[in-house]
């Protein structure tokens, strides 16, 4: 592309159509453009290249040399670690402007540091406490985010405190619960906040705000003890705030694929709806321990009503500045928690209704925008909520049937309508 | 200038850190081989896999078990100091179990109660349940394994130094011979 228009310059240059100036000007533009992404491109290559090769370094070393002495095997162990370190240092005293070298450096050392304690645990025969391992290789790695400003590190750390996360408290029993994830997440968020406030549009910040957004909704249910059925309600209130921290002004002007906050939270919000719109939901109790003193003063209960307090503040900041003239059905879900306090069945078809308005809502949304992405989306709202019906309802065969070819239809007609009008409007 | 300063020398006890702790692990190691005292646990292998310190062999100890007078105060994944014996073939057991740490000089390790049953029996899960090998021989471990479990007289054991509650798992036995050199011959 801007070869092209490089190449038709001096064309336009000699019919006057542009001057000498502004050719130069564009010349120039296009010149950096060609390096930021030129640098871009080293920097993707650098990264890979140091998590391949660091990962391969594992591997190597996995294969466990029995004829090596054991000192040997030590001395080969900490080469890498040492590699890294060099690369590093060097990296902050004659690099510190260059991101390919901090970002890439940082990630091999980061990987030397897991290979290191592996192997000195695969020579000395140390069993798998893959929790502490986990915890020690990150807590060691962590300083690297701020010493050489490396997000790569940074994601990788989210992705190691996480799988602790799941590996402590989901795949392991009997499960511990721990809390030492929250501790461990606050060691990213002054690097995110510096991100977030010097370079929010980059890539590196939109993958952040979607490993910390998926992240914090994994271990949330860290916090489950003997009320694990009163988390659905910190869930809501959790994808509540996620939602409004979306439709912030900072995030609402950036593209959706940046969103992730406003897409986890819009998501989660329509999950939870569906889930309560089923009868057997509310079926079960929310209390589980014998007496309510004991359930109101459980970290379930109490995290649930910090959430729900913190959402109810966000809705009330959103919201003032239009007089609550812009509130949509969807801000208002969370304030479904306190139903579960008077569990009862009625509750399931609140659900189902707020679910269609949504639907129909986003239909309308979508017609009225000419955006087939938000009328699509609205449309497989509703089929979902009728897919979830049909679970437990006793329609007849024939029933359904007509119901599918009448939502497929649906589907045809609206979507032709719209391309329809998109064509009429361009001609 | 000077916060490159700054950055350098925290870099600096970065470094420090991160040679700190696969060093302390080794030394530690190193130390309870050298003057720990040496148990034999019989032992049955399997072969594994773990992605990032390789093949090992996963332990089966015979003696695990112990007989408590109440055993309403143990529970599951809890830790205790078990205190070990040798029986009369100079096969390592464990002679008592206590939640402090037993005062006098015996041996005894840190671990953790697998599971408790009704009838006073207690099942002790061994810290030192893994053993890496050559991912070519691990296979062939198992296997040399099977073989000699089929022959009558058989005794697998794992040789295990033990000092202060720590114990490291210094070989596998079969017949007194290292289950590595069992295997890289085949």
């Amino acid at each position: 592309m801007s070869d092209k228009i490089i190449n038709e310059l001096e064309e336009l240059l000699h019919a006057n159509v542009v001057t000498t100036e502004t050719a130069e000007n564009i010349r120039e533009y296009f010149h950096q453009k060609k390096e930021e992404s030129h640098n871009r491109l080293s920097s993707i290559f650098g990264i890979l290249g140091a998590i391949l090769v660091g990962l391969g370094i594992i591997l190597v070393f996995a294969h466990n040399w029995d004829n090596l002495s054991r000192l040997t095997k030590i001395i080969l162990s900490f080469l890498p670690l040492i590699v890294g370190q060099l690369l590093c240092g060097y990296s902050i005293l004659k690099k510190s402007e260059s991101t390919v070298w901090k970002e890439t450096s940082s990630v091999f050392l980061f990987f030397a540091i897991g290979a290191n304690i592996s192997l000195v645990a695969q020579v000395y025969n140390i069993p798998g406490d893959l929790d502490s391992f986990i915890i020690t290789w990150m807590l060691l790695s962590l300083p690297l985010v701020y010493l050489l400003q490396s997000s790569i590190v940074s994601l990788l750390y989210i992705v190691g405190i996480t799988y602790y996360c799941c590996n402590s408290n989901y795949f392991t029993y009997p499960s511990t619960q721990s809390f030492l994830y929250w501790l461990l997440l606050l060691g990213i968020v002054p690097h995110y906040y510096q991100l977030v406030k010097t370079k929010a549009l980059s890539n590196f910040t939109l993958f952040h705000n979607w490993f910390i957004s998926i992240s914090i909704v994994i271990c949330l249910d860290t916090i489950s003890h003997k009320n694990g059925y009163l988390l659905y309600l910190s869930y809501m209130s959790l994808f509540t705030i996620f939602y409004f921290i979306g439709k912030t002004s900072f995030f609402d002007k950036q593209k959706l694929k940046n969103n992730s906050f406003l897409i986890v939270g819009k998501l989660g919000i329509l999950y939870l709806l569906l889930l309560y719109s089923f009868k057997w939901f509310w079926n079960k109790s929310f209390y589980k321990t014998d007496s309510i003193s004991e359930t109101l003063l459980s970290i379930e209960f109490i995290i649930a009503c910090a959430l729900t307090l913190i959402a109810a503040l966000l809705f009330y900041k959103k919201n003032s500045r239009t007089n609550f003239k812009e509130v949509s059905l969807l801000e208002l879900v969370f304030l479904m928690n306190i139903f579960p306090l008077i569990s009862a069945y009625e509750f399931s078809i609140v659900a189902n209704v707020i679910v269609l308005f949504i639907g129909i809502f986003e239909v309308k949304r979508g017609i009225k925008l000419n955006h087939l992405g938000l009328l699509n989306f609205g449309l497989l709202l509703i089929t979902i909520l009728i897919i979830c019906r049909f679970f437990d309802t006793d329609l007849s065969f024939v029933l359904r049937g007509i119901l599918f070819i009448t939502i497929g239809l649906g589907f045809f007609l609206a979507n032709y309508f719209i391309l329809k009008k998109r064509n009429r409007n361009e001609k | 200038m000077k916060n490159k300063k700054i950055t350098l020398l925290i870099f600096i006890l970065v470094i420090v850190a991160q040679f700190y702790v696969p060093l302390q692990m080794m030394f530690n190691q190193e130390d309870i081989m050298k003057t720990g005292t040496e148990f034999k646990f019989q032992t049955a292998p399997i072969d594994p896999y773990d992605p990032l310190r390789g093949k090992y062999i996963t332990l089966f100890f015979k003696e695990r078990e112990i007989t408590v007078q109440n055993n309403i105060k143990w529970r599951s994944s809890e830790t205790v100091f078990a205190t070990l014996t040798t029986d009369k073939n100079g096969f390592a057991k464990i002679s008592s179990i206590s939640k402090m740490k037993p005062k006098n000089s015996e041996s005894y390790i840190k671990t953790k109660i697998s599971l408790g049953y009704m009838n006073s029996k207690i099942i002790i899960d061994f810290p030192f349940n893994r053993y890496y090998m050559n991912e070519d021989i691990a296979q062939k471990a198992e296997k040399i394994y099977q073989e000699f479990s089929i022959k009558k007289k058989n005794e697998t054991y794992a040789l295990v130094a033990v000092k202060n509650g720590e114990a490291v798992l210094i070989d596998v036995r079969i017949n007194e011979v290292s289950i590595k050199d069992l295997a890289s011959k085949k």
